[in-house]
């Protein structure tokens, strides 16, 4: 009985080449493919190679800073640069709408900011072409095309009844038409695939890691899905509708429908319920969380005062000068720890909002296939949300113990008289910057990228199970002729 | 007579659904379009209301905490200057979900203010708004292609074809005619449109309005001249379909996608990366250095504040502070040059590549017409500098005479408008399309005729 599906499918995959017009298409997808993996991998390069390039030029320009005051170097700061993750050339994801570089100093968090989107002039708005946009998009326009007369047109010829009467069934047709598109997809699927993993490994310098190889793994695992489910729902839409050019027409409509309104829709309605607060909203709560705390500024707030008496009193002296340690610095560690606290709940909850907004697209990939493999795939070449909050985080990490280094060597280092206005400003030896460690980005495993993102390869799954159910029996519904 | 046929005609196409279908959609996105639209940029309107309250309030608090201390007041108090929409940024949305409409910044140096980034949703801005421009230019080209792709072959594969031409002679005018009723059934649709949009998001009828419509309507030409050429092919309705569509995703989607990409590769601006190295580099080093090195070139930057006595034996002073901070946006002038000599390239390539692909140009075209490009968005930025030189000279003397805060007229600062000056032309966009939709029309016209099936 397989046998009968493989010579369908052997059947199927021969007409499509002998079609000139499919030929020409599946050779034009090869090509933008080559062409989208060719320029990914070259825009992944130049744009990876200037970030780390900023990269080193900023950790040399820290290391030779001159002698200062330790409070001088938290000013000064640090700039973190975003890098991007090696498989990220396959699938651009948010990668052009996030910010790069981030500043990071004292007291004070920063945006991540210089996006590619904001010098775009408008072009960006139609989208990036990459190897996923290919994949996502144009691929399953390539199976409408080849497929929605897969059924219809052996019902318009007459050929249906003499394939149903030779003892075929119809279960082994419908399985046998999707294998065999499956395959045209496969054909130019594959190539691609070893293109990718050679440029990968190129990209890695040749020293792959074993969590990307499984990264790359699912992925290729989650785009075969991806096709199969395109290629079956293809088949039954032409066994369902009444003659090829309705179901080239509902396709058609289809593939607007949930490629380009769709995604558009669902992310515009979860912006609107979940709406998300302003920069300057968001400046203001955190203000006036902090002066509810207490503000560092103000010598005359409770918070510190009662800081302040504590250690004169633990120490028993009566000036804050006479501290064995440097009152000023105390202070401030005191400071950043509440502010940061205050900022990293408040950023936390602002990115549980964007989170509530990207949810409503993720549960859509339970109605939409594409948005759920969408997700995936961001996901898998670490170009999506979650990995640029877990950048932020670390980033601001980063940034909250570069602080506390630079106020804990004040308080050890620094004396606790102040000099006067006409006298040199106290300061240490420059050795003390080497401490610092440079910021490295570190991205996540992927068994964290799998618990993330578990709905939406709930999603596919699904999608996968529907459609086999219906090759495997929605064949009573269908009729023969119409 | 003739008026009797073309009852008829469209009697016949109102009675096949997908007709009603193709209407509908338009009609129901086209409102979704509006209400998003309208929506994210009456968000933008309240944050820029509640601006003037915060500022307010935030300087009142400021003068609170360090009014004692001019020099640390004016490190801590902000200014915010605003990019008020215009009415037409609802109806095309634009790049004012990327860039920031409302830009607040300290007296300090400005290269490292300016482009800091409104908080925003990445997978939003990936995704793209919702507005009525969308609708125009992605969904009505596709249901012109639905109304159309079948208008001769279709008549041809059910055999009526010939029996309508043995009855009339004149089979152009049958199709022409056919061909006209659509045409006027999606141009009323984009009119109903247009009114509803112009009650619901207030647009004034002026020249702006007449642009944008010439700039839709043309628009919609291209995509029948486009539909007229296939037609004129005499081919099947599955090719129609299939090449029509292929066509709207290239010249919508793939195309531009790759041009892009294309942009992106050809202009990095890697000059922003150094903008900011030079900007912290320029000011935090003069922290090490003489205090001649910052003032000598502030004092040729500035020579009317050399009136002002400098604190030379003081450790710090907040004279020698602002003029730091005014070194960092010194030092920092090359590398801005150079970004925004990167974008006019782009600009320019974008530009010229749009004279040969309709949706771009109608896209860039409209939002040009909004206020919602990113000419705007420079030009605002602009303004921001403007704005920030003004303040700094008119505060600098009460800073470093070292005058109370109070004696400064502060209290009375409120967020500053930006609004653009000129309204932009359109003219290049407009004669582009026109002349890809008549090369179109002439080459249909000359198939038919060649192929004298007429």
């Amino acid at each position: 009985m397989p046998n009968r599906i493989i010579t369908i499918a052997k059947q199927t995959f021969k007409a499509a080449f002998n079609n000139k017009a499919t030929l020409a298409l599946t050779l034009l997808l090869g090509l933008s493919l080559c062409l989208a993996t060719y320029v990914g991998w070259q825009n992944y390069k130049t744009q990876n190679n200037q970030r780390l390039h900023y990269k080193e030029l900023v950790r040399a320009q820290w290391l030779a800073k001159p002698d200062k005051h330790p409070h001088r170097m938290a000013h000064y700061g640090y700039l973190a640069f975003r890098e991007k993750h090696e498989l990220s050339f396959f699938d651009f994801g948010i990668e052009s709408f996030a910010g790069v570089s981030i500043f990071l100093e004292a007291h004070k968090q920063n945006t991540v900011n210089f996006s590619e989107a904001g010098f775009s002039n408008g072009m960006l708005r139609f989208g990036e072409i990459s190897v996923a946009m290919v994949l996502q998009l144009l691929v399953p326009l390539l199976i409408f095309f080849m497929g929605y007369n897969s059924i219809s047109a052996e019902r318009e010829s007459g050929t249906l009844k003499i394939l149903l009467c030779q003892n075929v069934s119809w279960k082994q047709l419908l399985w046998g038409k999707t294998l065999g598109i499956i395959g045209v997809c496969l054909s130019i699927f594959l190539p691609l695939i070893l293109l990718t993993i050679l440029l990968w490994a190129s990209l890695s310098h040749w020293q792959i890691s074993a969590d990307s190889s499984l990264r790359l793994l699912v992925l290729i695992f989650s785009y075969a899905v991806y096709f199969f489910i395109v290629a079956a729902l293809t088949v039954l839409v032409s066994a369902f509708v009444r003659s090829s050019k309705a179901a080239l027409i509902t396709l058609l409509s289809c593939w607007i429908f949930f490629m380009v309104i769709m995604p558009r829709i669902t992310q515009a309605v979860g912006v609107k319920i979940h709406p998300s607060p302003a920069k300057i909203e968001f400046a203001d709560a955190i203000a006036s969380d902090i002066s509810k705390q207490g503000d560092s500024h103000n010598p005359d707030d409770p918070h510190y005062a009662a800081i302040k008496d504590s250690l004169l009193q633990m120490y028993g002296v009566d000036d804050v000068k006479k501290l064995p340690f440097n009152y000023g610095g105390y202070i401030m560690a005191e400071g950043e720890k509440i502010t940061s606290k205050i900022y990293s709940n408040h950023q936390k909850t602002l990115n549980k909002t964007f989170e509530k907004q990207n949810e409503i697209t993720t549960v859509a990939g339970f109605f939409n296939p594409y948005l759920a493999l969408k997700h995936i795939s961001m996901a898998l070449t670490a170009s999506d949300f979650n990995t640029f909050v877990d950048f932020q985080n670390q980033a601001e990490a980063y940034r909250y113990q570069l602080a506390q280094k630079m106020n804990k060597l004040q308080i050890e280092k620094i004396s606790n008289i102040a000099p006067g206005e006409n006298e040199k400003p106290l300061a240490i030896s420059k050795k003390n910057w080497a401490e610092q460690p440079d910021f490295n980005y570190r991205f996540g495993k992927l068994h964290t990228v799998i618990s993330n993102e578990l709905l939406v390869l709930c999603a596919l799954s699904f999608w996968l199970l529907t459609t086999i159910f219906l090759l495997q029996y929605a064949t009573r519904w269908i009729k023969t002729i119409l | 007579m003739k008026q009797y046929i073309y009852q008829l005609e469209f009697k016949l196409f109102f009675r096949n659904s997908p007709a009603w279908i193709g209407i509908i959609v338009l009609l129901v996105t086209g409102f979704a379009g509006l209400y998003f639209g309208k929506t994210f940029i009456a968000r933008q309107l309240a944050v820029i209301e509640k601006a003037a309250v915060l500022q307010k309030k935030n300087t009142l608090n400021n003068i609170d905490h360090f009014g004692k201390d001019i020099g640390l007041f004016f490190f801590h108090n902000k200014f915010s200057v605003v990019n008020t929409p215009d009415p037409w940024s609802a109806f095309a949305n634009g790049q004012r979900d990327v860039n920031p409409y409302l830009i607040s910044v300290t007296m300090l140096g400005l290269e490292g203010q300016l482009y800091d980034t409104d908080i925003n949703n990445p997978v939003s801005l990936l995704m793209g708004n919702m507005d009525l421009s969308f609708v125009f230019i992605f969904l009505f080209p596709l249901v012109i292609i639905a109304f159309t792709y079948n208008l001769l072959s279709e008549q041809q594969e059910s055999g009526v074809w010939s029996l309508l031409k043995s009855q009339t002679g004149k089979s152009f005018t049958i199709i022409r005619r056919k061909f006209s009723i659509r045409v006027v059934v999606i141009i009323g649709v984009a009119i109903v449109l247009f009114m509803v949009a112009k009650f619901y998001l207030n647009l004034p009828v002026d020249l702006t309005f007449l642009a944008v419509f010439a700039l839709t309507i043309l628009y919609l030409f291209f995509w029948f001249a486009v539909s007229f050429f296939f037609i004129s092919l005499n081919k099947s309705s599955n090719f129609n379909a299939s090449a029509m569509v292929a066509v709207w995703v290239l010249i919508c989607i793939v195309i531009p996608a790759s041009l892009n990409l294309f942009l992106t590769r050809k202009y990095p601006i890697p000059e922003a990366l150094q903008n900011v190295i030079n900007q912290r580099e320029g000011y935090h080093e003069k922290w090490d250095m003489a205090k001649e090195v910052t003032m000598k070139p502030f004092f040729e930057h500035y020579p009317q504040l050399k009136k002002y006595p400098f604190p030379q034996e003081k450790t710090f002073s907040w004279f020698w502070y602002y003029a730091m901070q005014q070194m960092g946006d010194d030092q920092a002038l090359e590398s801005r040059l150079a970004i925004q000599h990167k974008l006019e390239s782009r600009q320019h390539f974008t530009q010229t590549v749009a004279l040969f692909f309709p949706p771009i140009q109608t896209q860039l075209g409209i939002n040009k017409m909004a206020g919602s490009d990113l000419d705007n968005h420079l030009d605002f930025q602009h303004a921001v500098r403007k704005y920030h030189e003004q303040i700094r000279l008119h505060f600098y003397p009460n800073i470093f005479l070292n005058q109370g805060v109070n004696d400064t007229d502060i209290k009375n600062y409120k967020p500053e408008k930006y609004i653009r000056q000129q309204v932009p032309s359109v003219w290049v966009n407009l004669l582009s399309i026109m002349l890809f939709a008549s090369i179109l029309m002439v080459i249909s016209i000359f198939n038919f005729r060649k192929a004298n099936r007429f």
